[in-house]
C-alpha cells in the first residue's frame, strides 16, 4: 500500500520560473523510511514540502494517504506531522515543555501527550534537558528537540527534512533509533539527508533526484544493481592509470586510485594488481558512489538552478 | 479535528505564546501598554486633565490595535526565522485556531493596560452597564480586524523587519491620524471624510459615548455598529481568502 503517489507532479516557482520539479512520478509506500538524496537545489524540499501541504504544486498530482494535497489538504493534515528545514524551536520554552504543547496542540491529552512526551525525550537522550530552556541549548540539541517534538506524535507519515543536520555522531544514532522505532510502529516516514550513510542505514527504499527529476529509485540493493560499474577497486601502487582505465573509470583519491567497474573485472583487475605487488580493496559501491556516477558531481556540490529551489 | 480538540489547540497556543514568555521576561507585559499610556500621558498633561477622556478612549483603541502589529511581528518571525507556521501548517490544526491562539496570547500582553485604562473608566465616574457592552463590543471588534489585518500581512512577508516599515504605518494610519485622540470637529471640514475611511473613525465615535463625550443618536450609533462590523467582517474574509497560509 503507498503512502504517498506522485503523477507528473512539477513546480516552477512563480517568482523567477525556476523549475524545482519536473513531471515527477514516485511510489512511496507506507510503513517503511523511504530516503530522498541529491544536491542542493535538486528538488528535495519542494517534494516534501508539496507533500506535507505547505506548498502549492504547479501541476500533476499528489497524493498522501490517498488524499489529493490541492483539494483535501485537511483529511492529509490530521495524519502528517514535519520537521521542515531550517527549523528551529520555539526558544523560550523548555525542551519537556517544546514537545508535550506541540502534541497538547495536535489534540493529544493531558495524559497521552505527558506519556509520550517521557517516552520521546529517553528515546532521544533528551531527559537531562528536559527542564533547559531550549535557547541554552546547543544547536544539535536544538534540532534533536525538534525532530523529538514529531516523532513524539501520532501522525501515520511524518515527513523529516535533513533531520540530523548538525547532530554529532552519537546523537545522529539516538535520532536514527527513534526513526526506526516509528517504522516498527508501521508509520511511514519520508527522509531527505545529505549524509548517504544515513540514506542508506534507515531506507528501505531510495529515490535520487537531481534537477528537479527522479534519476533513480528502489532499494539501495537495486539502485548498486541498476549502475553500470557495481563494485570498486581502490588500487595504491604497482598500476599506472593507463593500465586501471582499461576496466573501468578510474579517479585519482588519497594514496592511490579508485576504479569503478563491474565484478568480473573487478576480480581480474584485483588479481592483475595483486601480481603487481599494489595493495588492494575491493568492495559493492556505496551510495555515495552510485550518486557520483550517476550525477556526476559529488552530492556536497550545489546543483546550478538555484533561485527559489531548495 | 472536534470541537474539543480545537478548544484544547486554540488555548495551548495562548498559553505558548502569551504566558510561557513572560515568566522568563516580564518586561514583555510592557511592550503594548507603552505607546498607549504614553500618549494618555502627553494628552492628559497638555490638556491639564481636561482630554483625559480622550486620551482614554484613544488609548484603548490604540492597545487592540497594537495587538494587531504585535500578532504581525509575532506570525512573521514564527514563520520566516523559526518555520513554525510550516510545522503547525502539516498537523491538525488550521489557519484560524493558530491565528486565534496567537491573538488572544496577544490579549495577555495587553492585561496590563487594559487594567490601567479600565481602573482609569471607572475612577472618572463613567462606568456604566451600557457604557461597558460598548466598551467590550468595539474593542473585541478592533482586536479581531486588527488581528485578522496583522495575519494577512505577516504571511506576505519575506523577511520579519518589514514588519518594522508596517506597524507603524498601521499605527499612524489607524489610530494615531484618524480622531481617535480628538474629536472629528477639529479636522478642517475638506479633510473629514477622508477620517471616515478608517473603521477606528467608527470605533472611537462610539468609544467616545463611554466616556462622556456627547452623545451619538440612535441612528448614528447603528451606522457607527454597522460600519465598524462590516470593516471587521471585510478583514476577515481577506484574512481566510487571502492569506497565505499554504504557499503558491
Amino acid at each position: 500500500m503507498e503512502a504517498i503517489r506522485a503523477e507528473g507532479l512539477t513546480k516552477v516557482y512563480p517568482r523567477g520560473g525556476t523549475i524545482a520539479l519536473s513531471s515527477v512520478d514516485l511510489s512511496i509506500p507506507s510503513g517503511r523510511v523511504f530516503g530522498l538524496i541529491g544536491r542542493n537545489g535538486a528538488g528535495k524540499t519542494t517534494f516534501v514540502r508539496i507533500a506535507a501541504t505547505q506548498l502549492m504544486p504547479t501541476s500533476g498530482t499528489l497524493y498522501v494517504l490517498g488524499h489529493e494535497v490541492r483539494h483535501e489538504v485537511s483529511s492529509i493534515r490530521l495524519r502528517i506531522a514535519a520537521v521542515p528545514q531550517e527549523s528551529r524551536p520555539l526558544y523560550f520554552v523548555t525542551v519537556d515543555e517544546l514537545v508535550y504543547l506541540y502534541l497538547k496542540m495536535r489534540g493529544a491529552d493531558s495524559v497521552e501527550a505527558r506519556r509520550r512526551t517521557n517516552d520521546v525525550l529517553e528515546e532521544l537522550g533528551l531527559t537531562a534537558v528536559r527542564r533547559k530552556l531550549v535557547s541554552r541549548l546547543s544547536g544539535g540539541m536544538r534540532r534533536r528537540a525538534m525532530v523529538a517534538m514529531v516523532l513524539a506524535s501520532d501522525a501515520e507519515v511524518v515527513f523529516l527534512d535533513e533531520p540530523t543536520t548538525g547532530l554529532d555522531p552519537l546523537a545522529r544514532r539516538e535520532v536514527w533509533a527513534a526513526i526506526r522505532r516509528v517504522e516498527r510502529e508501521r508509520r511511514t516516514v519520508l527522509l531527505t539527508t545529505h549524509y548517504l550513510d544515513e540514506a542508506e542505514a534507515l531506507s528501505n527504499r531510495i529515490a535520487l533526484l537531481e534537477g528537479g527529476v527522479v534519476r533513480l529509485e528502489g532499494t539501495p540493493a537495486e539502485l548498486r544493481a541498476r549502475v553500470r560499474r557495481p563494485f570498486r577497486v581502490t588500487v595504491a601502487g604497482g598500476m599506472s592509470r593507463e593500465e586501471l582505465e582499461s576496466f573501468g573509470q578510474v579517479s585519482i583519491v588519497d594514496g592511490g586510485f579508485l576504479v569503478f567497474t563491474t565484478e568480473r573485472d573487478a576480480r581480474e583487475l584485483a588479481l592483475k594488481g595483486l601480481s603487481s605487488g599494489a595493495h588492494i580493496s575491493m568492495a559493492p559501491v556505496s551510495l555515495e558512489d552510485i550518486f557520483l556516477q550517476v550525477v556526476g558531481h559529488r552530492l556536497e556540490e550545489d546543483a546550478p538552478l538555484e533561485e527559489g529551489t531548495t | 479535528m472536534t470541537e474539543r480538540h480545537r478548544l484544547r489547540a486554540l488555548l495551548t497556543l495562548t498559553y505558548l505564546n502569551g504566558v510561557i514568555p513572560i515568566r522568563s521576561q516580564p518586561l514583555y507585559l510592557l511592550n503594548i501598554v507603552a505607546s498607549p499610556l504614553s500618549f494618555l500621558f502627553f494628552i492628559t498633561i497638555a490638556s491639564r486633565g481636561a482630554l483625559l477622556n480622550y486620551g482614554l478612549a484613544g488609548g484603548m483603541l490604540m492597545t487592540m490595535l497594537s495587538i494587531g502589529t504585535s500578532l504581525q511581528t509575532d506570525i512573521s518571525h514564527y514563520k520566516q526565522d523559526l518555520k513554525l507556521q510550516d510545522v503547525v501548517i502539516a498537523s491538525p490544526v488550521e489557519a484560524w485556531v493558530y491565528v486565534g491562539g496567537i491573538a488572544l496570547s496577544e490579549l495577555v500582553y495587553s492585561l496590563p493596560a487594559i487594567g490601567v485604562f479600565l481602573a482609569l473608566w471607572v475612577l472618572g465616574g463613567w462606568a456604566t452597564i451600557v457604557g461597558a457592552l460598548t466598551l467590550a463590543g468595539v474593542l473585541v471588534l478592533v482586536w479581531a480586524f486588527a488581528s485578522a489585518l496583522g495575519f494577512t500581512l505577516a504571511t506576505y512577508f519575506e523577511d520579519v523587519r518589514e514588519t518594522f516599515v508596517f506597524s507603524p504605518l498601521i499605527s499612524l494610519g489607524l489610530s494615531v491620524l484618524p480622531p481617535v485622540y480628538y474629536p472629528i470637529s477639529s479636522l478642517p471640514a475638506a479633510v473629514r471624510p477622508l477620517a471616515y475611511l478608517s473603521p477606528t473613525t467608527y470605533a472611537a465615535d462610539l468609544l467616545h459615548t463611554t466616556v462622556g463625550i456627547g452623545g451619538l443618536s440612535l441612528e448614528a450609533a447603528a451606522i457607527d455598529w454597522s460600519v465598524l462590523l462590516g470593516f471587521t467582517l471585510a478583514l476577515l474574509a481577506l484574512a481566510a481568502f487571502k492569506a497565505r497560509w499554504r504557499e503558491p
